[in-house]
């Protein structure tokens, strides 16, 4: 071997370790989610401008100021990715942005109707509320450089999780609002505290399953075809169940009720494999529900309006089926293709910026339009859970799963409480709906998935030690 | 209001875009949908797969022997039965798909092979850490490059060896050959 050689190989050491950066392909993947993350954007303005088309018939440029915004942040975030989470999944951020935005498109296509503006415009608000959740996404990548530190406050999280699930019944900030008591009152703005508590119970139940799933699966009767666990390793699951029949007791909130108790189970499922758990679970919620549906008023009637909601005498009561009824009819003027953003009347259902959005869009885009939100509803569900299962440590793939299905099972009550599939109850469609709690908490998950999708794909593929 | 036919073309071609984008995605995810494109080896000519020395019966077709030309020494260090197919020795004989660990704590392992870079060193961003006190931090790469694979020394302190000599320039690495870093000896097969 020449020494020239050796020399020009040998001499440039930085180079070539800035070469094994270059060598990975994270650049190929930030450069296609910058590409689909100006689509994206691209189609929010699209949506805004067909909207002012039909309502205005002219164009009013401040709300493309608006949503520039939105453009902004996401860019914002697209640049911290690059620098801090190079191999993070591209698709992620593409899909939230395109939701957020057709959300803020059609909350400012209802502001048109109800002629409201400045900070009363439910859209501008809904724009500010998506700049500070992408900051505090852009912060959360910042801060946590391994998901792995969460693991380590289990169980503040968990606590956390309980005080933020107890503050709307907290005498003088609760505020009860639609029959349900989740909002708490912070002066210029109500919050709802529930929806930050969903990813702290995600935390919370990864960390705890990962050290106790042991006693959980291993010992056990086996009874019929499956194993069930001892009575005394029922513990976690009966808190579980006393917590979200509490939530639905006192907070009269059937779909948050739900949304916990379901996260809990699955994660209990996939951490232990044992079928039983799912079977104990949904057995008692069920029991649960059934017995809070006879005695409880409200969510009595929240079952009455879902099974007979064309019953002219159910229609006109006082918790009546007319949201659900107004929803479905305009879901059938929509029909196939919609009537078109901005020529439907979704102002007529009550709270079309918010839990109704879907039934919104559904009028003005058709079945057509709902299968595009559910499709990306279904990609950014598929890449949580994809996370989940390429992961290499047991907390992360807890946590990713949990969160995604967290985000899934929302969809599901939501989505399927507004096409009668099963009873009507308060959630919002993350991103979509108006509202900030919601948006901070699901863009939180987006940096989280980012975060733990970049960790995976940075790990060796082995390890030797001497 | 704009006319009824501008509305309803826009609105269609609203949709349409809508679902261009979720087919977009779709694409881009089709390597997790379908798994990962496999690579189509040029070897249309040659008859040059099964020269593993652990295959009890070598492929009897003798190709032509085709030097690698950084690598005059390979023979040097053939196994027992590679030696008897002389030809095959020096040749490039197929893409290797996979990396075995012959010596060290972890021998027999192995590593699949789908053509991207694998980076060797005991920092914890490298694909493949070794931590012991012979790796540097960024120890060594290997490369798939126009059908072979590449093995470049990151200017370690201690050296990678291919066939016990100490490679200065970025090497091609013929199968079944030994290459080691530390303790640890790595051969590519097919």
């Amino acid at each position: 071997m020449s020494s020239p050689e050796l020399v020009a190989d040998d001499a440039p050491a930085d180079v070539s370790v800035g070469r094994i950066r270059g060598d990975r392909t994270p650049r190929k993947l930030r450069n296609l989610e910058l590409i689909l993350l100006l689509a994206a954007c691209a189609i929010n303005g699209g949506a805004i401008y067909l909207v002012q088309l039909a309502v205005l018939d002219t164009i009013d440029p401040t709300p493309f100021l608006l949503t520039s915004m939105l453009t902004i942040a996401v860019l914002a975030l697209h640049i911290t990715v690059r620098s801090v989470a190079p191999d993070a999944d591209p698709i992620i951020i593409p899909v939230a942005t395109l939701l957020n935005g057709m959300g803020i498109a059609q909350i400012y296509r209802i502001d048109l109707i109800v002629k409201s503006s400045g900070w009363e415009a439910t859209a501008n608000r809904q724009v500010v509320w998506t700049a500070l959740a992408i900051v505090l996404a852009i912060l959360v990548l910042l801060f946590i450089r391994n998901h792995r530190v969460l693991l380590r406050y289990t169980y503040i999280a968990g606590i956390l999780a309980l005080v933020l699930l107890l503050l709307p019944l907290a005498p003088i900030i609760g505020k009860a609002d639609g029959g349900a008591q989740v909002w708490i009152n912070l002066g210029m703005f109500s919050f709802q505290p529930g929806e930050i508590a969903k990813i702290l119970l995600a935390i919370f139940f990864a960390g705890y399953l990962v050290r106790n799933r042991d006693s959980l699966s291993m010992v056990g009767k086996k009874f019929l075809w499956m194993s069930f666990p001892r009575i005394r390793d029922l513990g976690p699951i009966m808190v579980f169940w006393l917590l979200a029949m509490s939530v639905l007791v006192f907070q009269r909130d059937l779909g948050t009720s739900l949304l916990y108790f379901g996260l809990f189970l699955v994660m209990i499922y996939v951490a232990t494999g044992r079928a039983s758990w799912v079977f104990i679970g949904l057995g008692l919620f069920l029991t649960g529900a059934v017995v809070a549906s006879q005695s409880l008023d409200y969510v009595n009637s929240r079952f009455r309006n879902w099974l007979t909601p064309f019953d002219q005498a159910i229609y006109d009561a006082k918790r009546s089926s007319y949201q659900l009824v107004q929803g479905l009819f305009g879901l059938a003027h929509g029909g196939m293709s919609g009537t078109g953003l901005g020529q439907g009347r979704p102002n007529i259902t009550p709270l079309p910026q918010s839990d109704y959005i879907v039934g919104s869009i559904g009028e003005e885009l058709g079945l057509v339009g709902i299968f595009v939100l559910l499709a990306l509803y279904a990609i950014l569900v598929a890449r949580g859970l994809r996370i989940g299962f390429a992961g290499r440590d047991d907390f992360g793939k807890m946590l990713a799963t949990g969160l995604s299905f967290a985000l899934a099972l929302q969809v599901f009550i939501v989505i399927g409480g507004i096409t009668r599939v099963i009873p009507l109850t308060g959630l919002t469609a993350p991103f979509l709906a108006a509202g900030g709690s919601s948006l901070l908490s699901n863009w939180i998950i987006v940096a989280l998935f980012l975060r733990l999708s970049d960790t995976i794909r940075n790990q060796p593929k082995l390890v030797i030690d001497a | 209001m704009s006319d009824e036919l501008t509305l309803l073309v826009l609105r269609l071609v609203f949709l349409l875009v809508l679902w261009g984008f979720i087919f977009a995605l779709v694409y881009a995810l089709r390597s997790d949908l379908f798994g990962a494109p496999v690579r189509r080896i040029k070897n249309a000519g040659r008859n040059d797969d099964l020269i593993d020395p652990f295959l009890a019966e070598p492929m009897p077709v003798a190709t032509a022997p085709q030097q690698a030309p950084t690598n005059p020494v390979v023979a040097g260090a053939l196994t027992e039965p590679l030696a008897k197919v002389p030809s095959a020795a020096a040749g490039p004989s197929g893409t290797a798909t996979r990396l075995v660990i012959t010596t060290g704590t972890k021998a027999g392992v192995e590593i699949p092979l789908n053509g991207e870079p694998l980076t060797i060193g005991r920092s914890s961003d490298s694909s493949l850490v070794i931590r012991d006190e012979y790796t540097s931090t960024h120890h060594a790469r290997l490369v798939f490059q126009n059908g072979e694979w590449y093995l470049h020394d990151l200017d370690s302190t201690n050296g990678t060896f291919l066939n016990a000599r100490r490679i200065g320039s970025p090497v091609v690495i013929p199968n079944n050959t030994p290459f080691t870093i530390g303790k640890t000896s790595f051969e590519l097969r097919r």
